[in-house]
């Protein structure tokens, strides 16, 4: 949310003491499990994180942030989970955990946990509502394999681009090096941000690097 | 001052030189090396350095470069940002597998004879970094003439390097490697 002239930034922060938190998180989980049936995470260890179910979780986002008594305006940051042999667990293999803060009222903090299963891993992207969801998306998509649909760009961000598998999932063997043989251009997403900012490619380089399977690379697996 | 004159430069009029024409001086005005101690002199003199920093190694290459540790007293202050000016890569900093057909691809490009010094314990082995997205030593990829411990190096150990890689590009024989190329161009045998 924006902020407007009846409540700027400076003027209206309220201090973010413990009560206020206790308070906003006692009506926040009220509100939501009013109207989108929201859980209280068992695992949950310290402040409040709500349980949705996935088909809802862009209305509960939406409402969160456009809502005049919530405002969460932020989205700090949107990840993956993988629960595989987490002691006493039965629910779901995996989670997607958004950490959600305004911005306008500082004791507004929540986080929204939602359940994923292994074999129909699909969470609809947000990348709309939060533009921060973009890359924390892609990331998740990376490191755990969770797809997003409808996401406009669902490409590998942290590893490169010939890697197999999910590396942070429990089940990957954390020693398991991929190296990666030909070079990873960026030149398309560097062209698609430049046309989003109003320039006309003229003309497409060709690839000036030559792929490393024409050198001597030393290769192992 | 005296005992620095040679007796022939007693003959100069003004005393100022030393340099005179004429087959008398020749001696003086003439050294005779071999042409491996001349060559390997001035390479091992004029080190560029081309700094491929990844990480907290490079930081303290940046003071390395400072007037504090001054690597110009080793003939090589000259930081050349492009690989085919230069002729000593210093690997200063963890490398991705990402990263790695970047760093091949410049080595490439530099300028034979060329030379690698690998920073710290991350270029070295991969540090603490013992997992799927981190090169366990740059030397998996590219050669290595000096390798400096430490996470980040003093500015101390840089220069220790550097004098060992002087060293080593004394011993270089640029006459015997012109042979071998020339032998392998050739086939012979």
């Amino acid at each position: 949310m924006k902020p407007s002239a009846a409540t700027p930034y400076h003027q209206a922060a309220e201090p973010a003491t413990a009560e206020a938190r206790a308070a906003f998180e006692k009506a926040a989980f009220a509100a939501l499990a009013e109207r989108f049936g929201a859980t209280l995470d068992p695992l949950d260890q310290w402040g409040l994180t709500a349980v949705v179910d996935r088909s809802r979780i862009r209305e509960v986002l939406q409402f969160l942030r456009d809502d005049p008594s919530f405002r969460m305006d932020t989205l700090l940051d949107s990840c993956g989970v993988d629960y595989l042999e987490y002691p006493g667990h039965d629910l779901p293999r995996f989670a997607v955990v958004y950490i959600l803060k305004s911005m306008v009222a500082v004791s507004h903090r929540l986080r929204l946990k939602v359940w994923v299963e292994e074999d129909d891993a699909v969470v609809p992207s947000v990348h709309d509502l939060y533009a921060s969801a973009n890359w924390q998306e892609r990331e998740t998509w990376d490191q755990y394999g969770i797809v997003f649909e409808g996401h406009p760009n669902l490409k590998r961000l942290l590893n490169h681009a010939d890697f197999e598998g999910h590396p942070l999932r429990k089940d990957y063997p954390a020693q398991r090096r991929q190296w990666l043989l030909a070079n990873d251009p960026m030149i398309d997403q560097l062209e698609a941000r430049l046309r989003v900012l109003g320039y006309e490619i003229l003309e497409s380089p060709a690839p000036t690097s030559p792929s490393l399977e024409e050198t001597s690379f030393g290769r192992k697996k | 001052m005296a005992a620095l004159e040679h007796p022939a430069a007693e003959q100069t009029p003004s005393g100022a030189s030393s340099l005179r024409p004429g087959p008398e001086g020749v001696e003086q005005n003439i050294f005779t090396t071999s042409l491996d101690a001349m060559v390997s002199w001035g390479r091992s003199n004029s080190l560029w350095p081309f700094p491929f920093g990844t990480a907290c190694c490079a930081i303290e290459f940046m003071a390395l470069a400072a007037s504090r540790y001054d690597i110009a007293r080793f003939g090589a202050e000259f930081v050349r940002f492009s690989p085919r000016h230069s002729d000593m890569m210093i690997v200063a900093g963890t490398i991705t597998y990402k990263q790695a057909p970047i760093l091949r691809r410049i080595w490439e490009q530099m300028i034979e004879p060329r030379y690698v010094i690998s920073v710290g314990a991350c270029a070295c082995s991969g540090g603490f970094y013992d997992c799927y997205c981190t090169v366990p030593g740059i030397d998996e990829i590219i050669p290595v003439d000096v390798y400096i411990a430490g996470c980040p190096p003093r500015p101390e150990a840089y220069l220790e390097a550097i004098m060992q890689l002087q060293a080593k590009i004394m011993d270089e024989s640029y006459v015997k490697a012109r042979a071998q190329r020339a032998h392998e161009r050739i086939h012979i045998g």
